[in-house]
């Protein structure tokens, strides 16, 4: 009999309850939708840059870009051993543009450099160059 | 039947549907060029105005009657209280009809206890003292009486709230839920967006849809780039220590560590050199023999 007689209120009152689990709901799901989209912005700019570093680091024409290293110098100055993906190279008897146009080529390609060594003997420069890629 | 004079009603259970007399409604018959019921409705309050003593407690009942329309003005509380003390709890009460409804059974007039009776006095309804009649032939109430429409009762008594307003606070809530579902049904649908595109990455890239193998990719090229950068920097920052006056006697750099070895041409130049090499930022350790000078840093 109590909900015949407090009927009105038992209708306002599932009607608020409605209201409030509607409400309850849109937080909730605005909530997890913001988490989602965090979470995949997240995922995307790491994929992002792995792709970029994967792009520079990984890139298929590095042997192709050493190579060019021997037309710098004169091939009397330099010793070349490339072997796979490493590169062994010395040079002797070297101007100081010449060391500037080596390293400068050397180090816009996208090399490990394991070893740099430049020495200064008499007006001329001797180089030792190890990288890997 | 509810009257005045009624006596009060022990052990009753369930619902009942009453039917009051006119002792606790006022009637008005009126023609108007009124179609539907809903019409009259509106205007039945302004058709009391100045009849009723409180007419913002009352309700208004409305139904067609040959060519007029009824109104009926009646207090639900009035009521309610009534029957409370005649020991129906209003919350019993299904429907609640009222005389007038039943006009064509008043046939012969119904005595309404010993004293009074209701008799149809020129097409109305109307409570009347049982002395004055002199029937032979007194009505019997029953079933036959049940008019078809009748008012919903039941909540009126003890509620808080009548009918309308709980009926309009209820469409408010519903009206704001459906709303609320509807915005949160929208946010349950992801960002589509981003979704393509990381898509389209997973299609150019598909070795990288494992996060394991992702991340071991990123871990590992990311290393190899602050490095390599690192190692690019110190090269930069060297080259940017020449100048006329000082030459570079020697330079090794490996991957943990470099050492470069400056002459200058004299102590003066040496101290501007000594300047750079501060504000380089990259050197740990420095160390000057007359106008040379070494230093020493890690990668």
């Amino acid at each position: 009999m109590i909900w015949q007689r407090y009927r009105n209120e038992l209708i306002v009152a599932a009607a608020l309850l409605f209201a409030l689990s509607a409400w309850f709901y849109k937080h909730s799901k605005r909530t997890e939708m913001a988490q989602s989209n965090q979470q995949m912005a997240k995922e995307f700019s790491l994929l992002k840059e792995t792709v970029s570093l994967k792009k520079i680091w990984g890139d298929k024409q590095i042997g192709r870009k050493v190579d060019g290293l021997k037309n710098l110098v004169n091939p009397s100055k330099m010793v070349w051993q490339k072997k796979g993906r490493k590169l062994h190279m010395t040079l002797h008897d070297l101007t100081a543009s010449e060391v500037n146009r080596v390293v400068t080529r050397l180090l816009n390609i996208p090399v490990q450099v394991q070893k740099l060594k430049s020495e200064k003997t008499g007006n001329t420069y001797s180089m030792e160059i190890v990288c890997k890629w | 039947m509810v009257h005045r004079a009624m006596p009060t009603v022990t052990g009753m259970e369930g619902r009942v549907d009453v039917m009051v007399t006119p002792q606790f409604y006022t009637l008005k018959r009126e023609e108007l060029q009124v179609r539907f019921a809903h019409q009259a409705q509106k205007i039945a309050p302004s058709l009391f105005d100045g009849l009723l003593e409180t007419p913002a407690k009352h309700d208004y009942f409305v139904y067609r009657e040959d060519e007029s329309w009824v109104f009926i003005a009646y207090n639900p509380k009035e009521i309610a209280v009534f029957l409370e003390s005649r020991g129906i709890a209003p919350q019993q009460v299904a429907k609640l009809f009222f005389a007038q409804q039943a006009r064509e059974h008043f046939t012969v007039p119904v005595p309404l206890g010993e004293k009074e009776a209701l008799a149809v006095i020129g097409q109305t309804v109307t409570v009347v003292p049982r002395a004055v009649l002199h029937e032979e032939q007194w009505g019997t109430f029953d079933e036959t009486f049940r008019p078809n429409k009748g008012v919903s009762f039941g909540a009126t008594g003890a509620s808080l709230l009548t009918r309308t307003q709980a009926f309009s606070l209820a469409a408010i809530f519903f009206l704001f839920g459906t709303i609320w579902v509807a915005e949160g049904w929208r946010y349950g649908r992801t960002n589509t967006t981003l979704q393509s595109k990381l898509e389209t990455y997973y299609t150019t890239y598909p070795s990288l849809q494992s996060a394991y193998t992702r991340d071991s990719i990123a871990a590992k090229y990311r290393k190899i780039d602050k490095a390599e950068r690192k190692k690019r920097e110190i090269v930069g920052k060297i080259a940017g220590m020449l100048f006329k006056g000082v030459t570079l006697k020697s330079f090794e750099m490996d991957e943990k560590s470099f050492r470069a070895v400056f002459e200058a041409v004299d102590t003066r130049t040496l101290k501007r050199l000594e300047g750079l090499v501060k504000a380089s930022g990259i050197v740990q350790k420095q160390r000057k023999t007359g106008t040379t000078m070494t230093i020493e840093g890690q990668v």
